[in-house]
């Protein structure tokens, strides 16, 4: 069972002190720490800019680490967050973990600011001082957040000894006037040891401890006795029973002294039971009178014992009687209790809409008996006065097994199919009978008579057929039959012309086009409806309104580079255009031809001093290392 | 008395042998350590015959049988149906079938009194099925499968069935085949029940992988200890419907 929340794992929180100590030894050991005033001015400002970024991201660090490990107490369980702010005071814990937020941004900020001031840092001195004031600032910020860490400290410590309490799980709730004996019973039934005292608020927090019961894991909790008060004046050893009784789906264990040895009256018992009440809602509730051994529950005056039963009557409580000290009626309590939990549990479970992949399985149909027919199990005999096969027994019974190893072990030993025939000779066991004798197969005659019997069934058919028997009534259906035949043949022969001719028109060795690439005629569409029996006018005639009316054509100027690339194409057909790229992006010729100049002006110098220009071959570097390196020698490969 | 076996390292030994109530049909494998299992369980008391059907070993998915007969598939050879003649007594019919679904051992489920079969067996089939297994045939679905013979394991006291039959399922098969049935699994959580598992009314050997869990829902189901089997069923679940759901 994994506990959903798991609140010791959360680090260590440092002093204010060591808080700094921490960050700034680690600025100091992971960033470079030797400087010069002769660097260069921009190698100096990023040294500083390190430390004071590093510092910064330092403390963002460690402080997101606290704000995220500690629980939030919206995300939680209620249960819990009920719990922590009746031990912690939720608005402290909300405080504090506030100021740890905006300390984080303000040395952000700080950060931030100081590493635009370093930019403009003209000098060594200028920029430590910078760094210095930095460091300084983000000091005092979280010098301030002292008290914060050393109270966020106590409350992870806190945190971490809080019984780990499964809030979901099957749980027995015990509670009850103090001295009454909870902790005593909580002792019994679980193997936590709690303390227990002759004096009231001997337990002081909650407690858990665990027993196993019907295959499962039960949670038992033991909380701190309550006095009959109104809710403001409960203490918080009060305040943490009434958060389990009020978040914990759970049976409630409420317990009665009747001896009042507890040293309170029955009465006020019972009346602590009718105020906290309203916590016992959808809960299990059970009436447990303790310490039957000093004063049994029929030894009662008969107006308590009135009480009692109107607790029983009308809360639906169940009453139960025990004493821890002689350990009667212990056990029983804890299986009515489990029992009681378990089933409203199932029941609310039994609502739900997962319950059917878990219910088939545990389900054991019986038959509905739907005739007379006894159906027994057939044993044959000796099947079950067999004695056992004992491996060990010199004189077991010889298996195959045993054989095959006596005569090679697999593969060596062919194992004999016939020996165990059941034949009427022993003799025949071995006989070889041909497969095939004279062109026939010999299982084809095995009866003498076959011949005959054939004959006989021929006969048979041919005198049902002579009377009509296959003759059924659907010769009535037959015209509608044959209509409906011809049309599937039509269908299917119709496709099968499209398959091939799909198959033929597909398979061609070229780049085939997407269907919708493909340019076909209105005229060919027009012909393709009409084959299929539509009328093809419909889409000759919304074709042509669709089609862009030709307009006049306008004299415009031929682009060069629209008619070269327009030369360069091939009559008809596509392939890809090689575009002349010196005609790119001028507009006429003469621009080109202007072009073409001012290149070759370009190119005067270099071509004069025989340089090498761009677009003369290079080879970049001669021998490339990779293939001249390593054990193959020159030769074996060719570098092209 | 269930006992876990293993054919050359396949857990699935439903696939290499079938066992009735009047015999036992063995493949025939690369060493005797298989037949062995069978033959230390059941020897003298039924006969266990080594066997191929068409050549292959898969002969658990290939026929089906009980204590009154064994259908073969029209691919099995006529030596191989001699040999099965002269091995099984004479009270059982041995039957060669013309059917499409040629693996009639994961068509057909049967006990010795009632059978389902797969919804689109032949009809004449149907009528062989009847005469030979002398059983009642209905045609039936098993969570939503229509290989009935795969999904289940049947003998005359109980029967397991698919993991995931609902309940409603459950209960007309039951009704259908009148015996007590639960869903359940073998191997270690496979759901084909009819490859894991052989079980006869006093016997039944499930894969090596098969856990013991498992071992007690099929030794409860099928009665072979003396125990009621609806003990588990009726004292664990609460606590299961508690933990699972």
């Amino acid at each position: 069972m994994t506990t959903l929340y798991n609140f010791k794992q959360i680090t260590p929180v440092p002093t204010g002190g060591d808080f700094l100590d921490i960050v700034l030894s680690k600025t100091q050991r992971k960033t470079p720490t030797v400087i010069h005033a002769n660097f260069a001015i921009s190698r100096i400002r990023n040294f500083y800019m390190r430390k004071v970024k590093f510092t910064q991201e330092s403390f963002d660090e460690r402080l997101k680490a606290i704000l995220d490990e500690f629980p939030k107490l919206d995300d939680i369980h209620p249960f819990y967050s009920d719990l922590m702010n009746v031990l912690y005071d939720k608005d402290h814990y909300k405080l504090a973990l506030g100021q740890m937020n905006t300390a984080r941004h303000l040395i952000d900020q700080v950060g931030k600011d100081y590493v635009r001031l370093l930019k403009f840092g003209d000098s060594l001195y200028r920029c430590k001082q910078l760094k210095k004031a930095a460091m300084g600032r983000m000091a005092t910020i979280m010098r301030r957040q002292k008290d914060s860490l050393a109270y966020l400290e106590q409350v992870r410590q806190h945190l971490a000894r809080l019984p780990s309490i499964d809030p979901n799980t099957r749980t027995l709730l015990v509670c009850g006037y103090p001295n009454v004996g909870k902790s005593s019973f909580m002792n019994k039934i679980t193997r936590a040891d709690v303390d227990v005292q002759p004096y009231a608020f001997t337990t002081k927090s909650l407690f858990v401890g665990h027993m196993d019961y019907k295959y499962l894991r039960w949670q038992v909790i033991d909380t701190p006795g309550i006095l009959d008060h109104p809710l403001e004046n409960r203490n918080t050893i009060e305040m943490q029973s009434i958060t389990a009784l009020a978040h914990l789906r759970c049976c409630v264990l409420y317990f009665i002294d009747l001896s009042e040895r507890c040293g309170y009256s029955i009465k006020e018992q019972v009346s602590l039971f009718h105020s906290i009440k309203p916590l016992f809602a959808n809960k299990p509730v059970m009436l447990i009178i303790n310490k039957i051994d000093a004063m049994k529950i029929e030894d009662v005056s008969a107006e308590d014992r009135q009480l009692l039963d109107d607790i029983v009557e009308k809360d639906k409580a169940q009453m139960l009687g025990m004493s821890c000290y002689t350990d009667e009626g212990v056990m029983n309590v804890k299986q009515t209790a489990c029992d009681r939990l378990l089933q409203a549990r199932v029941d609310a479970k039994m609502k739900g809409q997962k319950i059917n992949d878990v219910l088939n399985k545990i389900h054991l149909t019986k038959p509905v008996p739907r005739d007379d027919n006894p159906r027994l199990p057939h044993i044959p005999e000796g099947a079950l006065t067999k004695p056992k096969y004992d491996a060990q027994d010199p004189n077991r019974p010889k298996l195959e097994k045993d054989l095959e190893a006596e005569a090679g072990g697999a593969g060596v030993y062919n194992i004999d199919l016939k020996k165990r025939y059941l034949l009427e000779s022993e003799e025949w066991k071995h006989d070889i009978i041909p497969e095939i004798w004279e062109g026939h197969n010999v299982a084809d005659f095995i009866d003498s008579d076959i011949q005959e019997q054939l004959d006989e069934l021929e006969r048979e058919e041919e005198r049902l057929e002579a009377e009509g028997y296959y003759k059924s009534d659907d010769e009535e259906l037959n015209s509608e039959d044959e209509a409906l035949q011809s049309t599937a043949n039509a269908i299917r022969e119709r496709n099968s012309i499209t398959q091939i001719e799909a198959r033929l028109k597909t398979v061609k060795n070229r780049p085939t086009l997407p269907k919708t690439a493909i340019k076909r005629k209105v005229s060919e569409v027009a012909d393709h409806f009409e084959s299929l029996g539509l009328d093809g006018t419909e889409v000759e005639n919304r074709a042509r309104s669709r089609a862009p009316k030709r307009a006049r054509s306008a004299s415009r100027g031929e682009s060069v580079a629209r008619s070269a690339s327009m030369a360069a194409r091939p009559s008809g057909g596509e392939g890809s255009v090689v575009r002349d790229r010196t005609t790119l992006g001028v507009r006429n010729v003469k621009q080109k031809l202007e072009s073409e100049k001012v290149r070759q002006l370009s190119m005067r110098n270099a071509n004069l001093h025989a340089k090498r220009g761009e677009s003369d071959r290079a080879i970049q570097t001669k021998m490339p290392k990779h293939l001249f390196s390593g054990k193959r020698k020159s030769g074996s490969t060719d570098r092209r | 008395m269930a006992v876990r076996a293993q054919f050359e390292n396949s857990n699935e030994i439903g696939v290499f042998a079938l066992l009735t109530n009047s015999y036992c049909l063995v493949a025939i494998g690369g060493s005797e350590n298989f037949y062995s299992v069978f033959e230390s369980e059941l020897g003298d008391v039924v006969p266990i015959v080594h066997t191929s059907i068409a050549g292959t070993r898969i002969i658990g998915r290939l026929c089906v049988g009980n204590r009154h007969g064994l259908l073969v598939p029209a691919t099995t050879t006529d030596q191989e149906l001699q040999h099965l003649r002269n091995s099984l007594p004479e009270t059982v019919a041995i039957q060669r079938i013309e059917e499409r679904l040629s693996a009639l051992g994961n068509v057909i489920a049967c006990n010795d009194y009632v059978a389902i079969c797969h919804p689109d067996i032949d009809r004449e089939t149907e009528e062989i099925i009847a005469d030979v297994l002398k059983v009642e045939v209905f045609r039936s679905t098993i969570a939503q499968n229509v290989l009935v013979g795969s999904y289940c394991a049947l003998s005359n006291n109980g029967g397991l069935v698919h993991p995931r039959t609902s309940i409603q399922d459950q209960d007309e098969l039951s009704s259908l085949l009148q015996v007590p049935l639960v869903a359940g699994t073998i191997n270690r959580g496979s759901d084909v029940i009819g490859a894991g598992l052989l079980v006869n009314d006093w016997c039944a050997f499930a894969g090596l992988d098969t856990t013991s869990t498992e071992l007690s829902v099929i030794e409860s189901i099928f009665k072979l200890q003396d125990n009621g089997h609806s003990a588990y069923v009726e004292d664990m679940r609460d606590s299961l419907v508690d933990t699972y759901a």
